[in-house]
């Protein structure tokens, strides 16, 4: 983890869930912007999982490995299941489906930052 | 009798959506956190993590029969959504009188305080929506122990 790369993560999803709220309340589906920046959150959300796998590989030990672990794993999940049920039927609460999956994402990235910590 | 309003509307859509999406992410959470606890750490509270693996499988359920929509899934949804609110209205009572037993090691512990209290809120919102959308009265007389 990278205290500066979690805290973008972090902001980039905040500015997802506000605009998944505010198509929301607009009663408007998820524009194309709004996909692609999703898509983007992904992206940065995917780079600093393999970014953290690569430090675990070289040896960093965080205070949990499996919790840590699953956390890397399931907060790349999230956005790409929030996409396709958000696309399938796509209304005004498409919106905030994606604005759950990138507040699950920042809540996530918060809580890998606490557990970045080497064991003792 | 003939009021149009929630007559065979399923739970999956409009609204019914975004429940699912929270519902996912608290499947996810729950199981996830439930393997771990369980993997690792289970002789240390096998009640509290058993409770939680629970926890984790209602989850999934509810998203499951919440997502299907069809008529089958609502009745099992009303199931695992009424044991959703149980379980969290009793742990989380437990847990506050008698912490040693549930260090926060549940999602449902303490009524969710560890999730913001959406633990607490999700099932209420779930049976209202399952209300909502429950099929009109006639068809649903007519479909009774019919199949």
């Amino acid at each position: 983890m990278i205290p500066a790369l979690a805290y973008l993560v972090m902001a980039l999803a905040g500015v997802a869930v506000v605009w998944g709220l505010v198509t929301a309340v607009a009663d408007k589906p998820p524009g194309r912007a709004q996909l692609l920046f999703a898509a983007g959150v992904w992206l940065v959300t995917l780079t600093q999982s393999i970014i953290a796998a690569v430090q675990l590989g070289g040896g960093f030990q965080p205070e949990s490995l499996p919790t840590t672990v699953g956390y890397l794993i399931g907060i790349v999940l999230l956005i790409p299941l929030a996409w396709f049920w958000a696309n399938v039927e796509r209304t005004r609460f498409s919106g905030v489906v994606l604005a759950v999956a990138a507040l699950a994402v920042a809540a996530m990235t918060l809580r890998l930052l606490a557990l970045w910590t080497p064991a003792a | 009798m003939t009021a149009t309003r929630g007559s065979a509307r399923r739970t999956n859509t409009g609204a019914g959506r975004a429940l699912v999406a929270v519902y996912g992410v608290f499947a996810l959470a729950a199981t996830a956190r439930a393997s771990v606890q369980l993997a690792t750490r289970f002789a240390e509270a096998p009640l509290a993590y058993l409770l939680s693996a629970a926890a984790g499988a209602i989850y999934i359920v509810a998203t499951v029969t919440l997502a299907r929509g069809s008529r089958t899934s609502r009745q099992v949804a009303w199931v695992a959504i009424v044991v959703e609110l149980v379980g969290v209205l009793t742990i989380g009572t437990l847990s506050l009188v008698d912490p040693a037993a549930f260090p926060r090691a549940t999602v449902w512990s303490l009524y969710g305080i560890g999730y913001g209290f959406v633990p607490l809120v999700l099932p209420v919102l779930g049976l209202i929506w399952l209300a909502r959308t429950r099929p009109a009265a006639p068809a649903r007389a007519h479909a009774t122990r019919s199949a």
